[in-house]
């Protein structure tokens, strides 16, 4: 299990989703900018992207959706410690013809990893994950504890 | 691409605005690679989540399209913790070289990569000389 930076904008999350917007699109700027060699998480390896993600919480499970284009499902690795659910994986170079020119390079390649702590306990066995038209949904039911409870309260 | 760029950003700037009052929909540009093999052009597009049924390709002299639309979408009553994807679809469009191969155009769609290959018409294919 890796340390977890803190992210101090996830406390923000529920808040003020316009904010997280605009801080991800300046550090998109910056992982393109220091993309290859620059940067400081070298457990990654040479080149590394971060892959776009959706979470979603419902009355009994959480939704977890990562955009993994290309990606082979057999490179994607799950874990699941305590609260922290991390996704990892390569997104390898396909096999192609020798490209005598290339005009345009703009897709990512190379190593990924996200973690996110989820705000409740869910049943750690009933992780559920498909990968469809490329992209990963993992489906993790909250456990009993953790759903709302409905009370009825009578009226006398 | 050439002294057409101004052009292609112009038509693709209109249609997107276009599209734009059409739905509520994000038509986002995706991310491509091209590049060329002796006897192709190969364009790949990155659009996770459309589904295979709505993608569409159009190829006519001078011009290329490429769109889809993501399927499925979170539930009604689901609560949104971190939306870095939203209700997106994708929408590109390229200025072609002269010397493509219209009719013999193919297109897959797998894993969420569309992949365009574009035959080189016979006089544009790189021959080999044999040497005597």
């Amino acid at each position: 299990m890796s340390l977890i930076r803190w992210n101090p904008a996830r406390q923000l999350e529920r808040w003020s989703p316009d904010f997280l917007g605009v801080q991800r699109e300046i550090n998109r700027l910056f992982d393109d900018f220091f993309r290859g060699g620059m940067q400081s998480d070298t457990t990654l390896g040479p080149s590394y992207w971060t892959p776009a993600v959706d979470i979603v919480e419902e009355d009994d499970q959480f939704v977890v959706k990562m955009e993994l284009p290309g990606v082979n499902k057999e490179d994607v690795k799950i874990t699941l410690e305590t609260n922290i659910l991390t996704v990892q994986g390569e997104k390898k170079h396909e096999k192609e013809e020798k490209g005598e020119n290339t005009y345009r390079a703009e897709r990512s390649y190379g190593a990924f990893q996200r973690s996110f702590t989820l705000p409740t306990t869910v049943k750690s066995d009933k992780i559920d994950a498909v990968y469809k038209d490329g992209v990963l949904a993992v489906t993790l039911p909250k456990a009993e504890e953790a759903r709302p409870k409905q009370i009825e309260v009578k009226v006398k | 691409m050439g002294n057409n760029g101004k052009e292609s950003v112009i038509r693709r700037g209109n249609s997107a605005l276009a599209r734009r009052s059409e739905t509520m929909e994000r038509f986002i540009t995706p991310v491509a690679d091209i590049y060329e093999t002796a006897d192709a052009f190969v364009v790949k597009l990155d659009m996770p989540g459309a589904t295979k049924d709505s993608i569409s390709v159009g190829v006519e002299p001078g011009n290329l399209t490429a769109k889809g639309v993501v399927g499925e979408y979170h539930g009604q009553n689901s609560d949104l913790l971190l939306g870095e994807i939203g209700r997106r679809s994708y929408y590109r469009e390229f200025n072609l070289t002269e010397g493509i191969d219209h009719k013999d155009v193919e297109a897959e769609f797998e894993d969420g990569v569309l992949t365009i290959r574009l035959p080189k018409s016979e006089k544009m294919r790189t021959k080999e000389i044999p040497i005597k």
